[in-house]
């Protein structure tokens, strides 16, 4: 599983790293979401990113 | 043959009499929602001069994130197209709220001076001082066995790091808060209106001596960062500033006092979900902190203007028009959250709107969360078993602007203080601003504020 934010959508409001702070880091300045891994999510993470793509508001998160 | 009064019957056939600024819409709230989100997911409403109201949770988002065709602007020179900016009905005395009244480039290069203030790892820096302010405000109370919520806890913290993080003496606290809060509460037509507008001004004229000190010598905040500020290659005019300070300050005052307020009165309502709250703070805290925000909205929602000719979520709409984007009703939505009128500290999925959405998100948002949680962390340490009194609870009249609560008394069993009072705290906390220079952005100061005596 490969999860990617979108910075088009993302507009900082920061749930995803609150879920999965593994998955997902913020920026220090506006606090917009990147994540961590290029590659596959480990499976024992890919529970809390799908919980954290399902709460973004922005739906920025984009799972493949 | 179709004449234009044809299509626009059409276009507005999903009608709906919508006055949020009644008491009646507070003491409906639920059956409303319900009805609107059934029935008419936007509708057109009569009430002042006529407004789209969006309250279906999809709609809302379509809607809100269609910056193309939605415009935030307060043209109060009426120098562009006359837009009258986030508030329905316009007040009577038009003042531009700050970028939340703003279009991008301006409202992209404000928030830009203003992120490296208020990102998550800017905030964090603050936690310490927080901490010390929420144990002083206990402190004054503790050993009596009673509080007022709102007026020994709610009201203060939120002003107290708002001004240090503007840059403004802590000290002024007092004199900030109550006109922000009345400001909010008071209604038009009543006899302390006088009154209110009167501390209004003496807050503005505060306001305007900090921003003109500052220019001329400046010191860390986000005052600073405005003041030096290029709106679109310009120095923006002083009034635009204002507005700007009076936006960060309005939004950093009420809106959490409010979530505090509902959320204590909640939880001395259900003292089973309070216990839980206490034992499993680690994994309920957070997902607790974003269902309150959903289930009590603090900004119930905001307008905007039409700004070109558009069809989003299946309703047509023509330039100029005005809509209500209600994040309130939008969070009650039964598509994205299952049995929306109850409290599940541990939703899941809770993708709600209470911060907005878009290119506005609540710059403050990060914030607002963690005040929120060390206020309620420490209540839930210190006096586990409070109760709010629900003949002393005063709920604002109306939730139009902000569903927020004037009073919330409490009795607890009585506890020892731990430290300072407030007045010696503040001037603790003001001798350690100044020296660490806390209200630097993040790029200038990474390190946590340290706490020493």
């Amino acid at each position: 599983m490969k999860v990617h934010v979108d910075p088009e959508r993302c507009q900082g409001h920061t749930l995803c790293s609150m879920i999965a702070p593994d998955v997902f880091q913020l920026d220090d300045i506006d606090g917009h979401s990147t994540a961590v891994f290029d590659g596959d999510v480990p499976v024992d993470l890919e529970a809390k990113a799908t919980e954290a793509a399902r709460s973004c508001p922005e739906q920025a998160i984009v799972i493949s | 043959m179709s004449t234009d009064a044809d299509t626009d019957a059409e276009r507005k056939k999903n009608k709906y009499h919508f006055d949020r600024h009644t008491p009646e819409y507070r003491e409906h709230f639920e059956e409303i929602t319900t009805e609107m989100l059934d029935k008419c997911p936007v509708a057109w409403s009569d009430t002042y001069g006529g407004h789209w109201v969006a309250a279906g949770h999809d709609e809302v988002f379509a809607l809100a994130r269609s910056a193309e065709y939605l415009s935030n602007d307060h043209d109060v020179n009426n120098e562009r197209k006359g837009y009258k900016g986030i508030t329905i009905p316009t007040p009577d005395v038009e003042f531009q709220g700050g970028f939340l009244e703003m279009d991008p480039p301006a409202q992209r290069h404000y928030r830009q001076a203003l992120n490296p203030y208020l990102s998550p790892a800017a905030v964090a820096r603050w936690t310490p001082v927080v901490d010390e302010l929420v144990r002083a405000c206990l402190n004054e109370h503790i050993e009596t066995g009673r509080i007022d919520f709102v007026d020994h806890l709610a009201n203060v913290v939120p002003a107290v790091l708002t001004l240090a993080m503007l840059g403004v003496p802590l000290k002024n606290w007092s004199l900030y808060c109550e006109a922000v809060h009345a400001s909010v509460y008071t209604r038009h037509d009543s006899p302390e209106i006088e009154r209110v507008r009167a501390d209004q001004m003496t807050m503005f004229r505060d306001m305007f001596g900090q921003m003109t000190e500052i220019k001329a010598n400046p010191r860390p905040g986000m005052i600073d960062a405005l003041v030096r500020a290029e709106i679109n290659g310009k120095t923006p005019p002083d009034m635009e500033l204002l507005g700007v300070i009076a936006l960060v300050i309005g939004g950093g005052f009420d809106t959490t006092t409010a979530l505090t307020a509902h959320s204590l009165e909640w939880l001395s309502e259900h003292p089973a979900q309070r216990e839980r709250l206490s034992r499993e703070r680690d994994t309920l805290l957070d997902p607790a902190t974003e269902e309150f925000l959903r289930f009590f909205t603090p900004a119930p929602g905001d307008a905007r203007t039409i700004s070109a000719d558009c069809e989003i979520a299946g309703t047509q709409f023509k330039e100029g028009e005005r809509l209500w984007l209600s994040w309130a009703m939008s969070n009650r939505d039964p598509s994205v959250f299952p049995h929306p009128n109850e409290i599940d500290l541990a939703r899941t999925g809770n993708r709600h709107h209470s911060f907005g959405l878009g290119l506005h998100r609540c710059i403050g948002s990060n914030v607002a969360r963690m005040v929120f949680k060390r206020m309620l962390t420490d209540v839930l340490d210190r006096i586990p078993d409070f109760r709010c009194d629900p003949a002393g609870a005063v709920h604002y009249e109306t939730i139009g602007v902000i569903q927020g609560m004037q009073h919330l008394p409490a009795t607890f069993t009585p506890g020892p203080r731990i430290g300072d009072g407030l007045d010696q705290t503040i001037a603790r906390m003001q001798v350690i601003c100044d020296e660490q220079r806390l209200a630097e952005p993040v790029t200038v100061r990474k390190a946590s504020a340290e706490i020493t005596d």
